[in-house]
C-alpha cells in the first residue's frame, strides 16, 4: 500500500513538468525555418529564430502572418531586405562583392589540390644515356 | 599576401559594428505610413489615432522611437521635449512608444512632461517598417515626406539641431 502511495506521488510530478520548450509552441516550424535565415537586428550573432528580443518576436509574428497570406519564403525575405538591407540575411547573397565569400574557399581548395599534386607527382626517370654517362664518370679515376 | 591580409584585418577593425545601414535614409525613401492609437493624455488634441500620411508634406517631422525600459531614452527625453518646445511652429515631433506597456509608458511621459504627441505600438510593427534596430532611434522626415536622417542611440541637443537645419528652410 505504501509503495502505491509513493508511486502515485511520483506520478503527480509529471504534471509539474512544463512541455518541452522546443519548438516553441506558439508558431509553426516553417516560421522558425525562415526566421533562422534572418538576423535579429538588436542581437550579436543570433538569428530571429533564437532571440527572445521584442524585435525578433515581432519578426516571427510577421513571418507567420505573411505565410498565412500565402507569401513565399523568397517574398518574405525580400520584405525584410527591403527594410533592413541585405545585412538582415544570414547568408551573404551569391552575387556582387559577397560572391567572393562563396568562391574564394573553393578556389583556395583547388589551388591547394594543384600544389599537392605537382609536389607529389611521380618523378620522371632520368634518360638512360645520362645514367650511363654518370656511371662511366664515376668509374673514371679522378684526374 | 601577409600584407594584404593584414590590411584587410586593419580595415575590418576600423569599422564600427554599431554603424548599421539605414535603407530609408540612404535612399531618401518616402516615410512608411502608419496608423497607431494615440496615448490617452494626447487624445484631446490629436484624436484617437494618428495617421502619419495626414501630416506628411507640410512640416518636417521628427519620429522618435522609445520605450520606458530603455535607459538612453531617459537621457534624450528632456532634449527632445526642450527642442520640441523651441521648434513646435516649424517641426512636428512624434514619439512612438514601442514594445512597451501602456502604464509604464504613461509614467515615463509624466516624468518628463512630454508635450509632443505620443503613439502606442506595443508590437513594434512600425519599427520593422522603418528598419529599426533598437530603441532609441530617431528619424527625420523632410517636407516632401522623405526620410533623410536615421540616428541610432540617444540624441543630444547639438546633433538634433544639426539635423533640423538640414530640413528647415
Amino acid at each position: 500500500m505504501r509503495a502505491w502511495v509513493l508511486v502515485l506521488f511520483l506520478a503527480l510530478g509529471v504534471w509539474a513538468q512544463e512541455n518541452p520548450a522546443s519548438p516553441p509552441p506558439d508558431l509553426p516550424p516553417e516560421v522558425f525555418a525562415i526566421a533562422r535565415e534572418l538576423r535579429c537586428p538588436v542581437c550579436q550573432g543570433e538569428s530571429a529564430a533564437e532571440s527572445n528580443s521584442g524585435v525578433a518576436a515581432e519578426m516571427r509574428r510577421l513571418i507567420a502572418e505573411m505565410l498565412q497570406e500565402g507569401k513565399t519564403e523568397e517574398e518574405i525575405k525580400a520584405f525584410f531586405v527591403d527594410r533592413y538591407g541585405e545585412w538582415i540575411l544570414y547568408e551573404p547573397p551569391r552575387r556582387g562583392v559577397t560572391l567572393w565569400v562563396w568562391v574564394l574557399p573553393v578556389l583556395g581548395l583547388a589551388l591547394l589540390g594543384l600544389g599537392l599534386f605537382t609536389y607529389f607527382r611521380p618523378k620522371k626517370p632520368l634518360p638512360p644515356e645520362l645514367l650511363e654517362e654518370a656511371e662511366r664518370r664515376l668509374k673514371e679515376p679522378p684526374a | 599576401m601577409v600584407l594584404a591580409l593584414g590590411g584587410l584585418f586593419y580595415w575590418g577593425m576600423q569599422r564600427n559594428p554599431k554603424e548599421l545601414p539605414s535603407v530609408l535614409a540612404k535612399e531618401r525613401r518616402p516615410a512608411p505610413d502608419f496608423t497607431l492609437p494615440v496615448l490617452p493624455p494626447y487624445r484631446k488634441e490629436w484624436g484617437e489615432t494618428f495617421k502619419l500620411s495626414d501630416h506628411l508634406g507640410r512640416k518636417p517631422i521628427v519620429l522618435n522611437f522609445w520605450a520606458s525600459w530603455c535607459l538612453p531614452c531617459y537621457e534624450e527625453a528632456p532634449v527632445l521635449e526642450a527642442t520640441w518646445r523651441r521648434y513646435k511652429d516649424q517641426v512636428l515631433f512624434v514619439g512612438i512608444n514601442t514594445q512597451d506597456k501602456e502604464g509604464d509608458a504613461l509614467r515615463f511621459i509624466e516624468r518628463f512632461d512630454l508635450t509632443f504627441p505620443q503613439v502606442f505600438d506595443p508590437r513594434g510593427r512600425v519599427g520593422v517598417d522603418y528598419g529599426m534596430y533598437g530603441v532609441p532611434e530617431t528619424f527625420v522626415i523632410d517636407r516632401e515626406g522623405r526620410v533623410v536622417v536615421r540616428h541610432a542611440g540617444a540624441i543630444d541637443q547639438a546633433g538634433l539641431e544639426k539635423y533640423l537645419k538640414e530640413v528647415l528652410p
